[in-house]
């Protein structure tokens, strides 16, 4: 077995109890003394600054909407690419089929956030952090206008079925996405390289 | 362990997920049905607590819960939301798990029950504070009169949280604080599960 790798260092389930020196034990303290508590403490952390960040109206209105604006063109091109004839205006994304109001929530920045505090949270180096979070922002944006592209073919061919491939599809399909690029960084990446 | 048995149990773990995804989106369909009317009427008990006269209404119409206040006339202000949008990181949170390998054994029953729980409550709080931004928001003057800023500021702000952040990131929060040893085995941290 390789040496394990100063950032890796300590058992992750470490579960001694602070019983042995004689001083009160709580579960959530025990908890979040292992590897596991401590990454659910930060990402939870991360994740909290992060929309709270995005929330802010200059961000809003200087990161956000110009990003989602982005999103639209993006699937534009792809549906122009099918022979939609598809137009931007603003955050409408429309042609003579259908139209579709891509807003905050649908642009796939809660994705990338929750992608990217988990990355964060990961006990990794920062150079594998950066690269996970490059590839998977990339990843998530082909994803996001995979969804967008398909829910619009969804409400042009069959829009009584739009609402339900919106909510209940295409977000449980975005969070496992997320946790599957996460789960995969973290292996094949984080775990497996920093033991090479 | 060997680094090759550590991706094994990565790679069982996502050729089980799309099996596990349609199961657990079996077990939601199946569970809709009592779990829509219990979730509307926690919400609507809690709106009502520190309520004099208790007016604030959440009513079940279909797939959608439908708010506002009864002492209101008809047809005022009241908000159709869908309740999906609420409840389907059920789906999300119970394929993850039920992909894990042995899920339910040595306490798994107990830690599922619990999360789920958890993740039960933030979803009447999401209802919850989905009623309370329409009164602090919506309702015109009666909501300037009912409402200060500060309690706008707050309950905008939680609507935020509990619609996004929460309904986005729980699930995964969960799965990993219920299920640490399998998880971290899942990416080579930590001992893996025994088989």
């Amino acid at each position: 077995m390789p040496a394990c790798p100063r950032h890796l260092k300590g058992p992750p389930f470490d579960r001694r109890s602070r019983a042995q020196h004689n001083q009160p034990v709580t579960p959530v303290r025990t908890f979040l003394s292992t590897s596991a508590g401590r990454f659910v403490a930060t990402y939870a952390l991360v994740l909290s600054v992060s929309f709270l960040v995005l929330a802010l109206r200059p961000v809003n209105d200087r990161v956000v909407n110009p990003y989602t604006t982005l999103v639209s063109h993006e699937a534009r091109l792809v549906l122009n690419l099918l022979g939609e004839g598809a137009v931007v205006s603003g955050q409408v994304l429309s042609s003579p089929r259908f139209s579709v109001a891509i807003f905050n929530g649908c642009n796939g920045l809660e994705a990338i956030l929750i992608f990217v505090s988990g990355v964060v949270a990961f006990p990794a180096s920062w150079r594998r952090k950066l690269v996970g979070i490059v590839v998977g922002f990339l990843a998530i944006q082909a994803f996001n206008v995979v969804r967008v592209v398909s829910l619009f073919y969804v409400g042009a061919l069959r829009p009584q079925w739009f609402s339900v491939s919106h909510v209940f599809i295409w977000q449980s399909l975005v969070i496992v996405f997320g946790v599957v690029l996460w789960l995969v960084w973290a292996r094949r990446y984080a775990v497996e390289r920093a033991h090479e | 362990m060997p680094s090759n048995a550590r991706t094994s149990e990565l790679r069982v773990f996502l050729r089980r997920l799309p099996l596990a995804l349609v199961g657990a989106v079996i077990l939601w369909a199946l569970t809709r049905p009592v779990y829509a009317p219990a979730l509307c009427a926690t919400a609507q008990f809690l709106a009502r607590v520190f309520e004099v006269p208790p007016a604030s209404a959440i009513v079940l119409q279909g797939g959608d819960a439908v708010l506002g206040r009864t002492d209101m006339r008809a047809g005022s202000g009241w908000l159709k939301f869908p309740l999906t949008q609420i409840h389907f990181n059920l789906v999300p949170f119970l394929a993850l798990v039920l992909a894990l390998p042995h899920p339910l054994s040595s306490g798994g029953w107990r830690r599922l029950l619990l999360a789920g729980a958890i993740l039960a409550s933030s979803h009447v709080l999401a209802l919850l504070w989905q009623l309370k931004y329409l009164e602090a928001f919506s309702m015109g003057p009666w909501s300037g009169a009912n409402y200060s800023d500060v309690a706008r500021n707050v309950y905008g702000t939680l609507r935020y949280f509990f619609d996004i952040p929460v309904t986005f990131a729980l699930p995964l929060l969960l799965w990993v604080g219920s299920y640490p040893k399998q998880v971290f085995a899942l990416v080579g941290l930590g001992d893996p599960v025994r088989r």
